[in-house]
């Protein structure tokens, strides 16, 4: 079965926040809501690394399990959605998430005012698919025309994977033992679970 | 990679949509564990007609969730520059 | 104001995903993006509305679903109009609006890659909140107030008329654009000499002029010799002088590849950019020290005897005496100039040497010097020394800026050339005027008297052809109009200087999508003489443009222009009709007509076609615009590393047919991605070192030793250049056709319109149009013939200024006098004031001057702030905490009100900052000198207001890479 899933190859990732703007233009994101963002450790040293983020669509969401009217949902293929029709702005979802995924508009059209937006892996929202409303509140829905989130099939070093999990997986796999480092993938285990021995990515090399 | 928890989860949660999905509608009833998802029915994505949107791409059988999903996995591979490339 | 009532939760969560972040990972946090992300006091009003989203529906057509809008779904295929690496887009138009970008994972170049910048293309095609110029402006009383298109071509076409009759041609400066597409940038080459002067110029003056003017002198073509795909090939690759990462993003994908593939990165840099940390090695070096690091790294090659002595003997002049100076660079020299250690250079040397094919890759951080003419062949010089040249993996990787400022370059705007280097000589005019179908005689009188074949003043330098006495300028008028078409003001030096030159002015036309800080930096010091015409941008035309690799391609036009703005070569043709030389802009005598005109608007592919027929010497004879439109058809075709098409009907050519693609197009030369390769057969795009500095230099052979020659040459030894004369003393006349011996009667391989001499050489037999000699390491037409370290103008080294001092003054240098070592014996102690070292670059998100990215939500909500990048010793000590605003100090007396960003990313004695900021003067935000609702959304300190005096002795390059300055805490 089909598990959407992101992984960020830190090794791969320059910064370039192509992913940010691919986000931006394809879901028309307003200024000051970051459904992705890449954030640098060590910027300016030697270990210097970047890694994009956004919602991981967690198997195990902790913004599900805190929101208190309910609103999250996920779909057969593992997309983490929300109704914001529904969604009070209360900002559990925020304190509970670890990656900082969960962004509050200050002020906005089409009676949104604070309700939380974020990251939908381009599958849009409980809409009709491709539709006005659909595209007016959550953004485009990439999956329903059979294609993959913009940040990640636009990503300028192909660093940031967005698919099935099982073949992005493989992707990286091949990757790293080709390469002979940069084994860890970064947020995978805390959205994912520990991976089995089978999705390991690469047997050698330690943190990269 | 699925702890015993999650995995209830997950199967629970397959039953419920295979049984939704009996009904033959159109509009699924996406479902969180307990079926406690308080919100609006979404479609899924293979449900639609691959040219009901002007902007698709890819080519699948309308409700046939493993052709959607092979297109998409060839899909992935654009983001493997070795498949284009070699090594 | 909603735009400064910030969420306040994204900054939280900032801080907080960078705690989670830091805990799982690594120790520091992200410094930039706390920057990045910090700014509040984004003030454009005229933005406001973008934020009335959450999903405002920008700018379209699109209403209930994309299919119940109902209307056709185009996909239009384009070329980013960013850098020059070329990433294709497909453009998704429906009802004529820009509704979607989708990744074209069968370009061969980007495989669907993009950057910010790239990825955010589409906000060009949106109209609700636009930035753009939206109708024709003139300056009134300080103001600027829309006019009509007609009353701007009178208005502005009387005034440049009665300049001309009051002061002659030389009198007006055209700017021209690297930005514009092939046929728009010949078109304009073609404009300005109709107009009769060479007073034009574009971005490729203060971008890679001295890696031109350098590497062409070097071996024949001043162009990147080998492509970004082939980097994948390459088993080392030295980055010194780019940063490739942030001005090349999408080169990181081919790069990266390599790496994975084992290939050792090195950076040295002044800098640990973003590309030094992808690295396996990075040097820091003192800023403006190139040539001293390089000689130091090529002593180790020498010393060990890892020089390829074959490939020396058999294509390289002058390698013995270069080695000589070579040898003086002892490690202990090294280390005091430069401050680089015996080990670091070693370890370069032993990896370029030991992983062959070995690439390097230089940008503005070599050429933006006094000295970059030498910097560059210094570099030339190294990859001759390994025998890199010629090979698959190795080359001169030289990446170009602008989307085509490879393309200007070669046919565009230049002060100095016609289309294809072909010079402004006598002969130049007259083989260029026959492809033009102009009469001679007519464009001699067009001249002044004796300024047809001077070249004209430098885009570095309007400034000074403006403000310069007139008896010491080499031309009669001063420069009383200037036209920036296509050009940012904020990417020139001094720009203090600046403002003082347009208060000048007679006349002042900005023709650009954007108005520019042109606009407003001339609002804020005149009251009337400025227009603003609207420019379309490159989606709503079409035309090719050349990528940094010389591959063309094609790009579509996605929508009709917005607004009112017309394609440029519309707005060429009205100025021609205003001028009375329309005819001779399109090529209209005794009956014939090389471009047709519909509705105003030259036909693209007429003018593609008119510069296949005259562009002999780089070939951009083969590309016909039929060629290029199936190369775009058929991308995925084509070999990602290698660029070659397998099968399909492009069959065995090269992807854009990267020039030169000599002969006509029906003779199918297949292009050339890597030049000088001798290993592959001519028409298979193999070739070698040209022949184009004699066959001899004091009694030493120029030419090729025997059997080095590419694959297949019946001439197995060097040889000269092909003529008419050549060509009969080798029998080879009677294979050319009856019509072709008429065309070639008299002419060479340059001049000869049939293409037949090219066709006999390549085709039969197999030999090199331009002939086949050895690159020299020794250029004896330049100052210095062999590259020697000179100190910058502004150096923080008194002791290296006395050892390595700067050329001599110079008189009459591109029509201006030109200033040296007065400039730097006058300053040599000035680094007690200013004792940093300033240097500029570039960021991801915004590109040249920046109006235009600055202008697009989705990459100005990256990076808000102007900033400048200082150590934290240096911060420190002038109790300077990050975030907070600060002076920075130049001795040209200009001060810049900036953030700091404290980071280890420059040493203690340099400061960064990014060159794509305007709309700050000194302090104060220009909003109110922009037109209305045509401000960009983020403003800030232009580096260039403050920048200090200094330039190229070969290219007049102006000096942005080394200069001084200090830092004070901003006191409000």
């Amino acid at each position: 079965m089909a598990r959407m899933k992101f992984l960020c190859d830190a090794e791969r990732c320059i910064e370039c926040n192509g992913c940010v703007t691919a986000c931006k233009q394809e879901n028309e994101v307003p200024w000051g809501v970051n459904r992705r963002r890449v954030v640098t450790l060590n910027d300016g040293v030697p270990g210097e690394k970047s890694i994009s983020v956004a919602c991981m669509h967690c198997s195990d969401a902790p913004c599900m399990a805190v929101c208190p009217v309910d609103v999250f949902y996920r779909t057969e293929e593992g997309v983490v959605l929300h109704d914001k029709d529904m969604c009070i702005g209360c900002g559990y979802c925020f304190y509970a998430c670890p990656f900082g995924a969960p962004q509050f508009p200050q002020a906005g059209a089409f009676g949104m005012r604070g309700k939380m937006d974020k990251c939908t892996f381009c599958a849009g929202g409980p809409e009709k698919d491709n539709s006005k409303e659909e595209f007016a509140k959550y953004g485009s829905n990439r999956l329903a025309q059979g294609k993959l989130p913009a940040c990640a099939e636009m990503c300028a070093t192909k660093a940031l994977l967005g698919g099935d999990g099982d073949v992005i997986a493989d992707i990286f796999r091949d990757r790293a033992l080709k390469r002979g480092k940069g084994a860890e993938v970064w947020g995978w285990s805390t959205a994912y679970g520990k991976p089995d021995k089978a999705q390991q990515p690469a047997p050698k090399g330690g943190k990269s | 990679m699925i702890s015993a928890r999650k995995l209830a989860v997950a199967v629970a949660a397959l039953a419920v949509t295979a049984g939704l999905a009996g009904c033959g509608e159109t509009e699924q009833v996406i479902v969180y564990e307990q079926g406690k998802y308080q919100g609006k029915p979404d479609t899924r994505p293979w449900e639609n007609e691959p040219g009901a949107s002007l902007y698709t791409t890819s080519k699948w059988a309308k409700g046939d969730k493993s052709s959607w999903e092979s297109a998409l996995r060839s899909r992935s591979q654009n983001q493997n520059e070795y498949v284009r490339i070699g090594d | 104001m909603l735009l400064t009532r910030k969420s306040a939760s994204a900054p939280s969560a900032q801080t907080r995903l960078s705690r989670g972040l830091a805990g799982m990972l690594a120790k520091t946090i992200d410094r930039r993006s706390f920057l990045k992300r910090s700014g509040v006091a984004v003030g454009a009003s005229a933005s406001l509305a973008t934020l009335a989203g959450p999903f405002n529906m920008i700018g379209r057509a699109e209403a209930a679903s994309d299919k119940s809008a109902g209307g056709k779904v185009e996909i239009k295929r384009t070329v980013c109009t960013h850098c020059s690496v070329g990433c294709a887009i497909d453009a998704v138009v429906q009802n004529g609006v820009w509704v979607r970008h989708e990744p074209v994972f069968d370009s061969p170049l980007n495989l669907g890659a993009h950057c910010a910048k790239g990825a955010a293309v589409r906000e060009h095609g949106v109209t609700e909140n636009s930035h753009r110029l939206k109708y024709p402006m003139k300056l009134e009383n300080g103001k600027y107030k829309r006019i009509s298109w007609d009353q701007a071509i009178n208005e502005v076409g009387d005034k440049l008329l009665a300049i001309r009759k009051e002061s002659g041609p030389d009198a007006s400066y055209w700017i021209g654009s690297s930005k514009h597409n092939n046929e728009q940038t010949y078109l304009m080459c073609k404009f300005v000499r109709l107009f009769g002067t060479n007073n034009t110029d574009h971005q490729a003056r203060i971008c890679h002029s001295t890696t031109v003017a350098g590497v062409a002198n070097t071996w024949g073509y001043g162009a990147m010799t080998n492509s970004y795909n082939d980097m994948q090939n390459a088993k080392a690759i030295w980055f010194m002088g780019s940063n490739a990462a942030e001005a090349h993003p999408v080169s990181m994908l081919h790069v990266l590849h390599a790496k994975e593939a084992g290939a050792k990165i090195i950076v040295a840099d002044p800098r640990f950019t973003r590309t030094a940390a992808k690295a396996d090695h990075f040097v820091r070096i003192r800023s403006g020290t190139d040539i001293p690091v390089i000689f130091g790294v090529l002593y180790h090659v020498f010393k060990n005897g890892w020089e390829d002595k074959q490939y020396i003997h058999d294509r390289v002049y002058g390698m013995e005496k270069v080695k000589d100076e070579v040898m003086k660079w002892t490690p202990e020299r090294v280390q005091e100039v430069c401050g680089v250690s015996e080990a670091d250079c070693y370890k370069i040397a032993e990896t370029m040497a030991k992983n062959r094919p070995s690439s390097i890759v230089w940008c503005m951080g070599q050429t933006q010097h006094t000295i970059g003419n030498a910097m560059v062949r210094a570099f030339c010089i190294f990859q001759l020394a390994l025998g890199n040249i010629g090979k698959m993996g190795g080359g001169a990787n030289i990446f170009r800026g602008h989307d085509n400022v490879q393309g200007a370059t070669d046919i565009g705007p230049n002060p100095d050339s016609l289309p294809g280097y072909y010079g402004i000589i006598p002969g130049a005019f007259a083989h260029w005027a026959k492809v033009w179908n102009v009469d001679l005689e007519w464009l001699k009188k067009q001249y002044a008297a004796g300024m047809m074949n001077k070249p004209g003043i430098t885009v570095s330098r309007w400034i000074d052809g403006v403000t310069e006495k007139n008896e010491l300028i080499d031309q009669d008028p001063n420069l009383r109009a200037v036209v920036f078409w296509g050009h940012a003001p904020n990417s020139q030096t001094r720009g203090k200087e600046m403002v003082e030159a347009m208060k000048k002015l007679d006349l002042l036309v900005v023709i650009d999508p954007y108005p520019s800080a042109t606009a407003a930096m001339a609002a804020m010091i005149r009251k009337d003489g400025v227009y603003l015409l609207p420019a379309a941008t490159q989606f709503e035309t079409s035309g090719s443009v050349t990528a940094s690799n010389r591959s063309l391609q094609w790009r579509e036009k996605v929508i009709e222009p917005l607004f009112e703005a017309k394609p440029d070569q519309t707005i060429m043709y009205l100025f021609a009709k205003k001028f009375g030389f329309a005819d001779q802009l399109v090529g209209k005598k005794d009956g014939k007509q090389n471009i047709q005109v519909v509705k105003d608007e030259p036909v693209i592919e007429d003018i593609t076609r008119e510069f296949n027929r005259g562009t002999w010497t780089i070939g951009y004879t083969g590309q016909s615009p039929e060629r290029l439109k199936l190369h775009m058809k058929h991308m995925n075709t084509f070999d990602v590393k290698t660029l070659r098409a397998k099968g399909g009907p492009c069959d065995g050519d090269y992807f854009g047919l990267p020039w030169p693609c000599y002969g006509t197009p029906e003779m199918k030369h297949p292009g050339s991605p890597n030049l000088y390769m001798t290993e592959r057969h001519v028409m298979d795009g193999g070739g070698n070192f040209r022949a184009n500095f004699g066959v001899e230099k004091d009694g030493i052979n120029l030419l090729a030793e025997d059997g080095s020659h590419s694959k297949g040459a019946e001439l197995t030894t060097g040889y000269p250049e092909f003529d008419h004369v050549l060509l009969k003393k080798l029998g080879w006349w009677d294979d050319l056709t009856e019509a072709e011996k008429t065309a070639a009667e008299g002419k060479n391989w340059k001049t000869d319109l049939s293409g037949g001499i090219q066709r006999v050489v390549m085709k039969v037999h197999g030999c090199h149009p331009f002939g086949n000699a050895k690159a020299r390491a020794v250029v004896w037409n330049f100052p210095d013939a062999i590259p020697l370290h000179r100190e910058p103008l502004y150096s923080p080294r008194p002791d290296m200024v006395d050892k390595y001092p700067t050329h001599d003054d110079k008189k009459a240098f591109w029509r201006l006098p030109t200033l040296f070592k007065s400039v730097q014996e006058k300053n040599k102690n000035i680094s007690k004031e200013f004792p940093l070292i300033m240097t500029s670059g570039r960021l991801t998100e915004f590109e040249g001057g920046g109006e235009e990215t600055r202008s697009n939500p989705w990459l100005a909500e990256l990076q808000q702030d102007m900033f400048v990048e200082i150590n934290p010793k240096s911060a420190n000590d002038r109790g300077i905490r990050e975030g907070e605003y600060v002076w920075v100090k130049t001795p040209t007396g200009a001060q810049l009100k900036v953030k700091a960003m404290v980071t280890e990313r420059v040493g203690a004695d340099t400061v960064f900052l990014p060159f794509h900021f305007s709309g700050w003067w000194m302090g104060k935000d220009m909003l109110d000198y922009y037109p209305d609702g045509a401000a960009p959304i983020v403003r800030g300190e232009a580096v260039n207001t403050a920048t200090t005096y200094g330039y190229d002795a070969v290219t007049m390059m102006q000096e942005t890479k080394t200069t001084l300055c200090q830092i004070e805490k901003f006191q409000g």
